[in-house]
């Protein structure tokens, strides 16, 4: 910790960026987000186990951006979603300094190029809380799966934090704003939520770079990001492609392979 | 409110036998928004269509539903008469009662029911229609004929007649395609070069048509009007412009024992070659495969030997790109070979041969000069039997259909033979005798009465050598299916036509639809025979389906007729069914965020980037726009859209959803 | 049966196959020309990819799977559409109507 706090103390007074974030104790063991604008600010950063939240959902936001040039002490999930929202063309490529905590050791990324690099020296490797519960989810027989999700979901009142809290969920207008026509309806009734999270699921296959935020962010508790994570997956098997790993745009869902194997189309 | 017309049609028994129409046409007066609703007996009738144009000014209505046959029958019909009228054309839907209704279901009230919910979900969508204009796009004056058959150079010679630029592409180092290949044609008996080889001249010639031989289409893009057509041009090895075609190179070329294949297997010819004397253009090629210099690195007799040093050991392939305004295919056919049967050995007979092989035979220009030899020891064969549907009409061979052209040419094989060896005998075993066509049946018949070929109704079932003699075990159906044995000399295979090497590959290139056997589809087997599905692709000869010469040459005509119409033009019109990205006034300018995920789905390159700037100058947010002239309204970007931002004119997101939701 | 037109499978937006759940079909067929034979060059190949990935999805919800067919029919097989269309309606029909699904239709809607 005492390197990321260092070398974001340079940058900071030295002007190279306009602020830090990175992560401040919250509320009893849990971590908030930090922007540090002045040096002063820095000493409340800290590093540990705790610090699980993808930074990369405050980048995209205009009034980050109209700071200028950031640094962003940056988790591998952090380091894959800056790096698929610079493909998607979110970000400028140049204007963050990533500040990679890979176990412990701190490097200092300042281009696409030089995430590209930095993310492919290490396989991306499911959580195994996750693992054991997607398959769990695909031990369970398709009524079982139904019932699972629509117990789960009737819980679901819509509020959005998941969308939120997504960093890929940057569109100002989102499919669920969007009324002419109103493809999905707006209340949290069974239909409108089971739709809700189909979309969600759908728009973030090949673009998830399973952080796990969407589900943590559920203020009810549904394991929404077992639906997100197992699309990426999907992809992954299907395809062989990943979001977060490419400069340049490498979506599974707009691009194709002309021997694209599946076997259920008659 | 919406004032909708809907205008239910019988289409004479079609729809009336299994839909209540007069009913339907009282069920819909009840939708919301529908001001007026009518039945007729035939709606695409003139009179059907005065009724709809008239209630559409009496009734001042903005939105038409005809219920009727499939829009890609009558669409533009009904949309034109619309347009008349005096709406907006692209007001004017269908509801399919035909295809979708009528011809699949039984005479009842259910059925008259659906008839009216596929009515209820068009007029819904009609509310939600924008009124759409034509988009235009000019056109490329210049042909593209693929094939240089005659076919191909009759398609050639008629647009550049037509005053129009055309380039000829042919995969083989000459022109000519088959027909260059016969030895005379029926009915008449007049020799096949000695009618082809002028007109060869002729499309070399001509000041508007540029020739690509030994040259290969490889990738097609854009549009009606607008393709850009990459050639690949192979490497002949030499300089087309110093090659004066005198010859020498051929003659001095130490490797002379390559199997012909102008001549079908059955002569030899040099490394360096023209496939016959009379090819145009006159100018060799180098076969890399077999040539000695390729092989070994040693040779370059035929670079010494060049008055012109016209030779070129390093010449690459040359890939050109073309603008076209048309595409002809012309790309012909190929014959089964012998090698396909079993039962008659496999091909390992070398006197078993096919039609092509015979032709090569009993040509003047042939190996044997014209002279009847058989392949394996050059004797005159006192015994041919020639066997009709080898191949064709057979199931088990995987081609079910009649190959159309062997009827008569094996009457003409058994006529020359007869012609050539006035003592041999000929045997034609067939299935039945297809002869329709002017002056054919009197040919057979001819074959038949005059020249004595004796014709034998029903297969051959085995073919084995015995002594130096082929047994051909036959049956007579006509004798109760009596067995047949006949010691030939030799035996003829009229196999069957099938779709030429690669012609789905250059389908997929062109994206023109193609039937099960490999065979171009045309866009209406009988009132749209030389177009494609795709505008601006057009068909001549026996890529479409088997056809003799006076048939290609016809739809040859037909093709050019169609494409100097096309050129005709100043401009087209395209239809508007593009996608469009939304723009709003600032802030917001757009719901499109800019990521362009839809750039990588667009089969077009269609998508483009658009800045949009502040008073400044400074660029406050990039945009995805499509460029209309380019867009083919697929609408592939339009499902990869995750902000709604992109949407189809004609197919748009508030019409699909309002049919949906009245399903 | 009811038939939707779209220019291309590349058009269909998988929210059409949920809106016509939705409002209560049974089965749903998705339909268009072969890989290779597009008519828009390649709209099919990208719906392969998405049908693909929807297809999982909607696995993982718990959705009857045999409620939706997806196929490959180009405009000259008139006998295999025909083929097609009578195999689904009577699957469907032998699942009768899909009553998890018009359940959560009507759930939550006061």
């Amino acid at each position: 910790m005492e390197a990321v706090i260092q070398r974001a103390k340079e940058l900071l007074e030295q002007g190279e960026v306009k602020a830090v974030l990175g992560y401040a104790k919250g509320t009893g063991s849990a971590r908030r987000p930090h922007f540090a604008r002045q040096a002063g600010q820095l000493d409340k950063l800290v590093m540990d186990e705790a610090c699980v939240q993808n930074l990369a959902v405050y980048v995209t936001k205009h009034e980050v951006k109209k700071l200028g040039k950031v640094a962003v002490v940056a988790l591998p999930v952090t380091q894959r979603a800056i790096l698929q929202l610079m493909a998607e063309r979110q970000l400028r490529d140049g204007s963050l300094a990533i500040l990679a905590v890979d176990d412990g050791a701190v490097k200092e990324l300042d281009s696409a190029s030089a995430l590209e690099e930095h993310l492919a020296l290490k396989a991306q490797v499911l959580n195994a809380k996750d693992k054991a519960s997607l398959a769990d989810l695909e031990a369970m027989d398709q009524g079982q799966r139904w019932a699972y999700w629509q117990k789960e979901l009737s819980r679901c009142m819509k509020c959005y934090a998941c969308r939120n809290t997504c960093p890929m969920c940057y569109c100002d207008h989102c499919t669920m704003d969007c009324n002419r026509p109103q493809w999905v309806p707006v209340a949290s009734h069974g239909i409108g939520n089971l739709e809700y999270h189909m979309v969600r699921t759908m728009h973030l296959a090949g673009r998830c770079v399973e952080c796990g935020d969407c589900g943590r962010a559920c203020p009810v508790g549904i394991p929404v990001h077992l639906l997100t994570i197992g699309a990426e997956e999907t992809v992954h098997e299907l395809f062989g492609q990943r979001a977060g790993h490419k400069a340049k745009l490498d979506y599974a869902l707009s691009t194709f392979k002309t021997d694209d194997k599946e076997s259920f189309i008659r | 409110m919406s004032r909708i017309g809907v205008f239910t049609c019988h289409c004479g028994e079609n729809i009336g036998a299994t839909v209540d129409c007069v009913k339907v046409a009282e069920m819909c007066k009840d939708i919301p928004g529908v001001v007026h609703s009518v039945e007729y007996k035939y709606m695409c009738s003139d009179p059907g269509q005065r009724q709809m144009q008239e209630a559409i000014k009496e009734h001042k209505l903005d939105g038409v539903v005809v219920a009727a046959c499939s829009p890609r029958m009558h669409e533009p019909t009904f949309r034109r008469a619309a347009g008349d009228a005096g709406i907006n054309p692209y007001m004017c839907e269908m509801a399919n009662l035909r295809e979708h209704c009528s011809w699949v279901h039984e005479k009842g009230e259910a059925t008259t029911q659906k008839a009216a919910d596929l009515i209820r979900v068009l007029v819904e969508k009609v509310k939600h229609n924008e009124p759409l204009h034509p988009i235009k796009v000019p056109v490329t004056r210049t042909a593209m004929v693929i094939g240089g058959g005659v076919g191909g150079i009759q398609v050639a010679l008629d647009i550049a007649n037509g005053g129009h630029k055309v380039v000829l592409v042919e995969k083989s180092p000459s022109i000519g395609g088959h027909m260059s290949q016969l030895s005379e044609t029926f009915p008449t008996l007049d020799c096949s070069q000695c009618i082809l080889t002028p007109r060869m001249v002729e499309a070399a010639q001509h000041p508007n048509i540029t020739l690509m031989t030994y040259s290969e289409v490889e990738k097609v893009d854009g549009f009606i009007g607008n393709f850009k057509v990459t050639v690949r041009k192979k490497a002949r090895k030499l300089d087309e412009h110093l090659c004066t075609g005198c010859g020498l190179c051929i003659q001095k070329c130490p490797n002379k024992k390559i199997s012909d294949e102008f001549n079908e297997g059955l002569g030899t010819r040099t490394a360096i070659y023209v496939p016959f004397p009379q090819a145009v253009p006159n100018k060799p090629v180098i076969d890399t495969l077999n040539c000695t210099y390729y092989k070994t690195g040693k040779c370059k007799v035929c670079e010494k030997m060049c008055p012109t040093n016209a030779i070129r050991f390093d010449q690459e392939d040359e890939l050109v790109t073309l603008d076209i305004g048309a595409i002809v295919l012309a790309t012909g056919f190929k014959l089964m070979k012998t090698d396909a049967f079993p039962e008659y050995g496999y091909g390992k007979h070398k006197d078993i041969i096919d039609g092509m092989q015979f032709e090569r035979l009993a040509s003047a220009s042939g190996p044997t000069s014209g002279v009847m030899k058989r392949p394996s020891d050059g004797r005159s064969p006192e015994t041919v039997v020639f066997i009709a549907c080898s191949g064709s009409r057979d199931r088990a061979k995987g081609v079910p259909y009649c190959s159309k052209i062997c009827c008569m040419y094996t009457a003409k094989h058994a006529m020359l033979y007869k012609h050539k060896v006035h003592s041999g005998k000929a045997y034609v075993f067939y299935m039945d005798i297809r002869a329709a066509g002017k002056d054919y049946d009197e040919f057979v018949r001819r074959a038949i009465e005059e020249d004595e070929v004796k014709y034998i109704r029903g297969r051959v079932s085995k073919i084995y050598e015995e002594d130096g003699k082929l047994i051909v075990m036959g049956a007579d159906t006509l004798m109760g299916g009596e067995p047949v044995v006949i010691k030939a000399d030799m035996v003829v295979l009229a196999t069957a036509v099938q779709s030429n090497d690669r012609s789905e590959e250059l389908a997929q290139t062109l994206h023109v639809s193609y039937d099960s056997y490999g065979f171009f589809a045309e866009a209406h087997p009988k009132l749209r025979p030389v177009e494609t599905n795709t505008a601006g692709i057009f068909l001549a000869g026996a890529c479409q389906a088997p056809r003799d010469i006076p048939e290609t040459v016809a739809q040859a005509s037909g093709a050019a007729a169609k494409v100097v119409g096309l050129f005709s033009n100043e401009e087209l019109t395209r239809e508007p069914i593009v996608a469009v990205v939304n723009r709003q006034a600032a802030p917001v300018y757009s719901t499109c965020v800019g990521c362009f995920i839809c750039q990588g789905a667009c089969p077009y390159q269609a998508i483009e980037q658009e800045e949009i700037m502040a008073r400044s100058g400074e660029v406050i947010m990039t945009l995805a726009r499509i460029n209309p002239g380019l867009c083919q309204g697929c609408g592939t970007c339009v499902a990869t859209c995750r902000t709604k931002a992109i949407d189809l004119q004609g197919f748009s997101n508030e019409q699909l959803y309002a049919e949906l939701m009245t399903l | 049966m009811r038939v939707l037109r779209v220019p291309c499978t590349g058009r269909i937006d998988y929210m059409m196959v949920l809106k016509a759940l939705h409002k209560g079909a049974d089965g749903v067929i998705v339909s268009g020309c072969h890989p290779n034979d597009c008519h828009y060059t390649s709209g099919n190949y990208h719906a392969r990819r998405r049908w693909m990935v929807f297809k999982k999805m909607m696995e993982v919800m718990g959705v009857d799977m045999r409620r939706i067919t997806f196929s490959w029919v180009s405009a000259a097989e008139g006998a295999r559409w025909a083929q097609l269309v009578n195999e689904v309606t009577d699957q469907v029909r032998a699942l009768g109507p899909y009553t998890e699904f018009r359940q959560v239709i009507g759930a939550g809607i006061e």
